[in-house]
This record gives C-alpha cells, structure tokens and sequence, in this order.
C-alpha cells in the first residue's frame, strides 16, 4: 500500500467509528488541535524493553488535522515516535530512509517540513524527546538492548552557549545493562522512562524516574508487581499510564498508583492531554483489533472514536501544541570516574523488619556477559548507615549482611550511580515516599572517607573478581 | 472601582497569557524570563503581614509592614477607613479584651503603639524589649505580654502604663504568641532553636505562659523544629496547632527530592491529640509546603487552613480526618511523604509570601495577608475556593527591590518547589544552623549560615571565601547545589541580589543613643585595638582582633588560618566574618563550633592563632564581649 493509499484510507477511516461497548460513534471533535500518530500494521508494545522491533512490518507519521490524516514524512521508508518541541514549531521522531537503514533521530521543521538527520549511528535510535535548551533524549540499540542518550539537538554554537559548560555533545545517560526507554521529561526536568522490574532482571515493564543527566535513578513509585507502561505527565502534576486494560496515575500525594475509572479496552499507553482537559488515546476493543484513537473526558464512562485506520494501529498520539518547557537540570556530577553513596539506615524498608542485624552491605557489579562481580563489602554502623564509593556508569546492586556473611536482603534489580555522583538512600527500598531524618549518620561520625568498592585498590576490572 | 479593576487586570492578563501559552496561541518561552517588566524606583509597598477583625466583625484591621501603619478596612466590603501610623516595621498586634485598645509590636524601634479603637489613633507608645514581634492582653487586663526576638523573652508589662514587671525566660527567637480560648494560657512559639551542642539536631519549644500568675506554666518540647511560627486552637481549646520547620541539616544536603532539605510540618497539641504533641507533615511526595507560617482553626473545628509563605500557597485540612490520622497510626510518621495525603484536602493558590490569617466571625472566609503582594486573599472555608483578592492602596508597579524580595521569600524556584533562600535566612536573617553542604564531600566542611545583614563590603562569600561576588552565589552555586534545578533568569538574578545588598542591619541594641560607649564597653574596643598584651608584651600586628576585623563592617575581606581547622575541613583557611550585630548570629567559627562568643577564646584559640586572647582575664573576656555587641 503506498503512503498516499494509506493516507486515504486515513481520511475515510477517521469518520468510520466502532460502535460497541465502551466506544461511542460520534463526529470527530473539531477541539482536538491537530496531532501526530503512528501509524503501523504491528504493534509490539513492550519489543523495545526487550531490544526488540516495535514495528517488525514498518510504521510512518500521520498528520492529523480535523479528523483527515496526511503523511508527515512520505519521503522516509519508516518513521515512528514523534515527538512536539516546546513552542510547537519542530518535532522530532525516528526514521528510515529506506528499509534496510537502521532507525535514526530526526528533527522536522512543521512549517516546511524540511527535515534535518540528528543521530547517524550504526544501531537503532527510537523514541526522542526533547530536553530543555536544545537537548534530547533517546534510546539507542546496544547489544544489551536500549540505553537511552542525552545529545545536543543540534551541535551549534548556539546550542553549545545555552548548554551547561563541560557537558558532553551526546553522552549515554542509562547504565543498568537493561532496556530503558524514555516516555517523558517532567516538568520537574527529570525523564520519566520504561524499564522491566527488577531493572536488569526481570520482565514486568515498569517506569522509573532519572535526571536529564542520568543521575538520581530510581523508580517511580515503590508498589511494584503490576505492568505499568506509557505513562505521561498531565499539566496538574500527576502521571498517566496504562497497565493494558485499565488506566492509572500517580498522584503526589500517594505512594502507590491510583487507579482512572476509565472504560474497560486495551490501552496503548501515552496519553496526550488536550487543552479542554480530555484525553486522547490510542486503545482498541479487543486483543486481536488494532489500536485507533479515542477522545475520553475523565469521570465519563464512554470514549469517543475520532479516528482509526483498518489495516493499522495508530498508536503514540501528540497534540502540536506549545506547552511549558520543562525545568533544566543543573548536573553537579563531579569529575570522577566513581559516585559516593551514603545509605542512612538499611533497617528501613517497606518490605518490612530484616531477619538480623546488619553487619556488613555487599557490592555487586553486573559484566557485560551478565554475571554478578562482587567488588567487596562495607561496614554497616549501628544506627544502619554506610559510605562506599562505587563504579560510576555501570550496573551495580547491593545486599545487607548479617555477621556471619547471610545475607538479610538484597536488591532485586540492578541500578546505577553516575560517575561523579554522591547520592543518598534514606533506606533499603524505603520507597520515594520515605523521607531522611534529621540525623548524623554514625558512619560520617566516623569518618567522611568511602569505603573503596569499585574495585579499583584490587586493579579490578569488568569481568574479573569473584563471580556470584 | 477603578482600583479593583487595577488589581485584578494584572492577574487576568497572566492568566490569559498561561492559557495562550499552554494552548498553543503563543509560544512558550525558551527560557524562564520574568513576566513583569520592574522599575527602579524605590517604592514603598504596604506589605501586610498580620490581620484581624474588630470584636464586632465591622472592621477589619491589616497591619502594614512596609509602611509602618495599622490599616482600618470595612469588614464587609474590605473599603479602606484609615491608616493609622505606627512605629518602624511592625510585626504583630493584638486587642484588648475588651476590644477598645489595639496593641502594635514595633519590631525595629522596641517600641508598643497603643491605639484607642474608638479614636482610631495611637494613645500611648511604650519602650519595651528587643524586636518585640507579638503582644497579647490576658482576660483580667492585668498584664501586657511582650514575645522579644532577640532577648528571647517574655516581657510582662502593666496593661494599663505599659511599665514592665518582668520577663520571662523564653525560647531563642520568641515571637509569636497565641492566648488559649479560655484566655488562661499563653502560648509561645519561637523562630529560631534552643542553642545547643554543635552537629546535634535542632529543637524548639512552646513556652506556655499562665497568664493570671504571669509565670512560665510549661514548656512544649519540639525536637527536630527549628522554627516555629503561628498557633491557632480550637474555639473549643482542644486542639492546638504550630506552623513549624523541620530542617534536615544533620543529613548532607546531595539533593532535594524526599523531602532533602526541609520538612514541613505542624506541631498538634491539646486534649483531642493526646497527652503528647504530635508533629505531622504537610510535604507530599512532589510537592512541598514550603515555610509554613499562619493557621487557622474554624469554628466548627471542620478545616485547619496554613499559610505556605515560599510555596505562595493556603493548605486546607480536614481536621477530623487529621485527628483520626495521627489516632490510627504509629508515631512518628513525620518522614512518611504520603500521610498529608491523608488529611490535607485542598491547596489553594494566593499571593506572594502569605503570612498571617484570620476568619471572619461566621468562619466562613479565610483571609490571607499576602505580604510581598500588597493583597488579601479571601478564601471560601467550604468550597476551598479563592473567593476575591483584594488589593490594599499602594504602588502598583514592581519594584527591582519587590522583585528581589519576591525571590528571596519564593520556594519556586528549588526542585519540587520546597526550599527559597528564606528558609535558611529566617525574615532576611539567618537560620543558627550548620550545614553539610554536598560538594566538599559528606561530612566535611560543616558550614555555619552567617547571616546577611548589610553584606555590601564584606565579598567575598563563602567561609573559605571562594566566591568573589553575590552574583556568583546566588546563581550558579545555589542553583547547582541548593535548589538542584533551573533558577532565576538573568533579570532575576539581578533584582535578587539587589535585594540582598539592600537588608539593612537591625538596630543594635547596644549601643548607647548618644553614640558613646558604657565603660564595658569601652573597655573591650581597648582591648580589640590594643598592641600590647597584659604581661607588656607587644602583640604582634597581625595577632591584634583589629588587623583582620577592621573597617565599618569589621572584616578585612581577607581569608587566615585562625587554628579552627576540623579534620573534616578542606582548609583552615577562612574568611574574616563580618561583624554586624555579631551578638545575635551565635553559634559562631566557620563551623559553629562554638556555641557563644567567649568560646572562640576559651576553647577554640588555645594557641592565640585567633588572636592573642589567652592573657585576657574572664572580666576582660566580658568586656571584650560588650565592645563586639556594639558592632
């Protein structure tokens, strides 16, 4: 089918509406400001978070202007994932010039859709999002699946005098040895990205929370167990995201996700607020149907269709229209190729009281072959706090010991510390909901040197010490 | 008309603005820009900061900080009446019992402005204390009290002449007082801790006056608070509450989410809560209410309402699910990010800087004095709902200054909205606190907050005095390591650090008026300029207090090695600290290591690396101390 059949058939089949339950015919909203979508065959949701094809059979950009869908890169072999700048005028999204080329980030101008190349590497490059003051935002193909990467949109002087100095042009910003993949920059600047849960090990999509600059990881919210994907960030703050057939958010003022009263279909995830406060989604009635897009009014029980393809799903909708730039991250990583972490009491967890009193705290790193290096262990005080430094950029895990070496509990996942970064953790998964005391740790009573585990002292390296 | 037109046409066109912006009609800026254009010059705003109706509810009285006056509005239809003068930056006022007498704190000239409310005018001006910041009346009209910043006490006057009887022994900072309904108790909260051991956590206190006795009755231990701020109660007594401050100074300051830096909270007392006070968190898990001043109680005891002044924000609180709240769960939950989940119910957006409340006799409204906005913010106790913002007579163009001061006293700035630089400069002071400030690595280079009072020609700042100018530590430093996020832009910078050049030196209340010193004190400035020590000995030029502590302000800008280097210091390097009103900043050294002046000397310099001080006797010390207080 060529781009322009297709388009076609978008025209027509965005006045063609399902009319069963859950979905209400209706003429398509004229309030809807125009928006992109993707348009493809198949759709595999969660592909990438295995390093995966999202679109095995292809995808391409659909401008949808009052209901009536037009090709927005009929010159490219593929194109997905587009993505609004902040004043409306540009978007970025991933493409193929041709069938054979890897997936690649570019840059539109709307006006004249006069397209620029931004990544030009040897892997794919999916899923850009646009940083505060001309930086970006994707994931890149590795062999350990998608890591995502903060690069300059443009290498200009321009864009070089408004980025922070001593930043790199691109730099990788994900170091868990596992997929991450970027859903959204908050409005507090932080990322807001896919992962599985436990990050690294495991195989339920959840989402997690990092600086523009890959510090400060962590997930988003501590009630993990349920898939939770595509989340957005609504103009009031809270998070929007599907677990497949139900809608959830999380909200400021809860530790845990709340569930949207939201008619029961299977939801794609990224929902795009609109102006007037409706949602528009990508959903679908039934497994075996393809995703179109639905208009839904919070607290009504019914979606209304407004536009869908037959033959495709029509899946990560954006609204062009300008919004609020996020809030840049200032990075304050230090020029070290280590981070600094201070636990302040590994008694503390949501999981509840450990089995013993903690000892000692266990350092692992992951090689790239996938095997747990153990690179030491600490000291753990009394009061359950420790100081280690670690390798910086690269997976790392904990476990709490008893004296006798048992372990009391250990991370599930693996995570990272940006080299050059000084973190602290209140607890041992006290969740973000668990704030520090006001107390001198007695390790810093002690003293304010780490404990070495990068296992540098050892002349230590990725893929030696003692595997686990 | 015209004037209320004038008010709100600012707000709408902002309001039109965010709507286009977030519409699509225009762009969104690429970056933060201030949205008011500000002049030069020096205006003078009315800054209202406390507020209350008359017995009958017909008036409605704002005091003005920045014009130093006590204003008379209609209660109904909020129509300015009069103006009343009082003295210089007034901070509380109270009734008499009987409604006839009105009772004005002047905060900058010691002084109580004493207003007849038949006349409208000031009867009487009484000298009391230092920085008298609230008065309260007892019922019987006895006795007048007086909450003294810097003297931390308690002055207990004749209510009838003014003449004081005597003081009561408070907390450091005392300022705020709130009689209990039935009148028999006063409670007093305090903006700065009890001075204790260095690198222990701060604490506070409630100083609970019997106010028939005129005595201390108790004192309500805070531990963690360091600043507390308004009580309200119950009209039935049952509950008390305190807007407070729980720094989170102990723990290095690496970043601001979970509640990094500060939290929060309200200390709950009184019979419905139990017999120990409960400290309960206003912060979410984004989102902060940041330096929590005013609160209020309806009638119904249905809502408490809290000022947020740096989130610019009004929380209400169910307080029958507050109350069920700290029953059902273990204490303490002060850490606990998603309680205020349980019980807050609404937060409501008004003015620059909200401080002080009152509800208008039904309870039906809340008012709001939004300080660094010259508005009342009038809020609906039932909906929740800001109702009408009413603007006071005053200049309508901002200001650098106001701009500045706007920033100073604004948490938006900071990650998550939950620090401004009025949390650790408590009213443009300092906070007594030391802080373990993330770059020099954790645990080292405890930093003291020095005050900033009349910093032109003390740069370079910083202890090790690293920073040449305030615009350098005002911007990149504080962006990158205390607000971990984008900060102001360049304008903004600007009229912030104008504003910060611009805090003037209290009033040292120790000098003698005629501008002479007490023979004490003339004593120690012989002392602080002598060139010989007691044995005959000449010191050494460099050893002399005035070779680094010289010119106006008392510092020769210059950096020494004083021997107070810690092991957990960089360097023993540091900045000669300024000496304005150097009595009231304790603790003191870089560190805070020592808790009062005399221990600089007696603990801290056993080498006289800090001067040749180890000849001088425990009378000179004393001396020494009087001269430094003049400064």
């Amino acid at each position: 089918m060529t781009l322009l059949a297709r388009a076609t058939g978008a025209i027509v089949g965005g006045f063609l509406f399902i009319a069963t339950c859950g979905f209400r015919t209706e003429e398509a909203n004229l309030q809807i400001p125009d928006y992109i979508v993707t348009a493809a065959p198949i759709y595999e949701v969660h592909a990438a978070l295995k390093g995966g094809e999202r679109f095995p059979e292809g995808a391409h950009l659909l401008l949808v202007h009052n209901g009536k869908a037009v090709p927005l890169a009929p010159e490219f072999a593929a194109s997905a994932d587009a993505a609004v700048n902040f004043d409306a005028k540009k978007i970025l999204f991933s493409g193929k010039k041709t069938v054979s080329d890897h997936w690649q980030i570019w840059e539109m101008t709307l006006a004249d859709h006069s397209v620029r190349q931004v990544t030009s590497g040897n892997e794919d490059a999916i899923r850009p999002l646009y940083l505060p003051l001309g930086r970006l935002v994707y994931a890149e193909h590795t062999e350990q699946g998608f890591r995502m990467i903060s690069s300059r949109v443009n290498d200009t002087a321009e864009i070089r005098g408004i980025d922070l100095p001593g930043i790199p042009s691109v730099f990788p910003i994900s170091f868990a040895g596992a997929s991450a993949i970027p859903d959204d920059v908050l409005a507090d600047g932080r990322i807001l990205f896919e992962s599985e849960f436990p990050m690294g090990k495991g195989s339920i999509p959840e989402m997690y929370l990092t600086y523009a600059d890959g510090s400060g990881v962590e997930s988003y919210r501590c009630d993990h167990g349920v898939a939770r994907w595509g989340g957005q960030q609504l103009a009031d703050g809270d998070v929007v995201f599907t677990h497949g057939t139900t809608l959830a958010r999380f909200t400021p003022s809860l530790a845990h996700e709340a569930k949207i009263a939201a008619p029961a279909v299977f939801y794609a995830g990224s929902i795009q607020e609109m102006p007037a406060g409706s949602w528009l989604l990508s959903a679908k009635m039934r497994g075996s149907a393809k995703f179109s897009i639905a208009q839904w009014q919070p607290g009504t029980s019914t979606l209304k269709a407004v536009f869908e393809q037959p033959r495709e799903n029509l899946v990560e909708p954006v609204a062009i229209a300008a919004r609020v730039r996020p809030k840049r991250h200032p990075s304050a990583l230090h020029p070290w190729k280590y981070a600094n972490l201070l636990a302040l009491d590994t008694r503390l967890s949501r999981d509840g009281a450990l089995g013993g009193v903690p000892a000692r705290v266990r350092l692992e790193m992951e090689s790239r072959e996938g095997r747990a290096i153990v690179l030491g262990t600490a000291p753990v005080e009394q009061d359950g706090s420790f100081f280690i430094q670690v390798p910086g950029d690269a997976p790392i895990r904990m476990a709490v010991l008893d004296e006798k070496g048992e372990v009391l509990r250990q991370e599930r996942g693996w995570f990272w510390a940006r080299a050059g970064e000084q973190r602290i953790c209140v607890g041992c998964h006290t969740g973000p909901e668990r704030a520090a005391e006001n107390r001198l740790p007695e390790v810093l009573q002690k003293t304010t040197v780490p404990v070495d585990l990068t296992g540098s002292t050892a002349g230590l390296s990725s893929g030696e010490g003692s595997h686990r | 008309m015209s004037r209320n037109w004038e008010a709100h046409l600012p707000a709408a066109l902002l309001a039109f603005a965010a709507s286009a912006v977030l519409y699509g009609l225009i762009p969104a800026p690429n970056t933060v820009v201030a949205a008011t254009s500000r002049t030069g010059e020096h205006l003078q705003y009315a800054s209202p900061i406390e507020l209350a109706f008359s017995h009958n509810g017909r008036l409605l009285y704002v005091l003005c900080q920045g014009t130093d006056e006590l204003r008379v509005l209609d209660g109904i239809t909020h129509t300015q009446l009069k103006k009343i003068a009082v003295g210089h930056l007034p901070r509380g006022f109270a009734f008499s019992p009987d409604g006839s007498r009105i009772f004005v704190a002047n905060s900058w000239d010691d002084t109580i402005s004493v207003i007849d409310t038949k006349t409208q005018s000031v009867d009487a001006t009484w000298s009391v204390g230092a920085e008298p910041s609230s008065v309260a009346e007892d019922p019987s009209g006895h006795f007048l009290f007086v909450a003294d910043r810097i003297s931390n006490d308690v002055a207990v006057l004749d209510a009838k002449t003014g003449a004081e009887q005597k003081r009561l022994a408070a907390g450091r900072g005392a300022s705020y007082m709130t009689l209990s309904p039935d009148g028999s108790r006063l409670y007093v909260s305090h903006v700065y801790h009890n001075t204790d051991k260095p690198r222990t956590a701060p604490h506070s206190e409630i100083t609970v006056i019997d106010t028939n006795r005129g005595i201390v009755d108790t004192r309500i231990s805070l531990p963690y608070i360091a600043h507390g701020f308004h009580v309200a109660f119950s009209t039935d007594g049952r509950v008390g509450a305190l807007a407070e401050m729980h720094p989170k100074n102990l723990v290095p300051l690496a970043h601001l989410e979970h509640g990094g830096a500060f939290a929060d909270t309200l200390t709950l007392f009184g019979a419905d809560v139990g017999p120990k006070p409960v400290e309960v968190p206003l912060d979410n898990l984004e989102q902060y209410a940041a330096r929590p001043f005013g609160v209020a109680i309806t009638p119904d005891k249905s809502k408490l309402f809290v000022t947020c002044g740096g989130s610019e924000a009004v929380l209400a609180i169910d307080l029958e699910r507050l109350l069920a709240y700290i029953h059902m769960h273990k204490q303490p939950f002060t850490e606990d990010l998603s309680a205020s989940g349980n019980y807050v119910v609404a937060r409501i957006t008004v003015g620059h800087d909200p401080r002080g409340v009152t509800l208008t006799p039904d309870g039906k409204q809340l008012l709001v004095a939004n300080r660094l906005e010259d508005t009342i913010s009038v809020i609906d106790t039932h909906s929740n709902r800001l109702v009408q913002t009413i603007s006071l007579e005053g200049p309508k163009r901002l200001s650098v200054l106001r701009h500045g001061e706007q920033t100073f006293y604004s948490a938006k700035f900071s990650f998550q909205g939950q620090i401004g630089c009025a949390n650790c400069h408590i009213d443009s002071t300092f906070d007594g606190l030391q802080w373990d400030l993330e770059p020099d690595g954790f645990g080292r280079d405890i930093v003291d907050n020095r005050p900033i009072e009349d910093l032109k020609g003390t740069e370079p700042y910083k202890w090790n005095g690293t920073n040449p100018n305030l615009p350098t530590e005002c911007g990149p430093r504080t962006e990158k390591y205390f607000w971990r996020s984008e900060t102001f832009d360049d304008l903004t910078l600007t009229d912030l650090v104008t504003y910060i050049r611009s805090i003037p030196a209290r009033p040292n209340r120790w000098r003698l008026p005629n501008g002479e010193f007490t023979p004490a004190q003339e004593r120690g400035k012989e002392i602080f300029e002598r060139s010989v020590d007691r044995f005959g000995k000449p010191i050494a030029e460099t050893d002399r207090c005035n070779y680094c502590h010289s010119g106006p302000k008392g510092t020769d800008q210059k950096r020494f090695n004083v021997g107070t280097k810690k092991p957990t210091d960089d360097t023993g390097l540091f900045d000669t600290p300024q000496l304005t009103n150097i009595a009231l900043s304790a603790p003191y050294l870089h560190d805070g290591s020592a808790t009062t002046l005399e221990e600089i000397w007696t603990i801290y310099n056993p080498h006289d690396k800090h001067g040749r001080t180890n000849d001088l006797t425990k009378d000179e010390l004393n001396d020494l101390i009087e001269y430094l207080r003049t400064r």
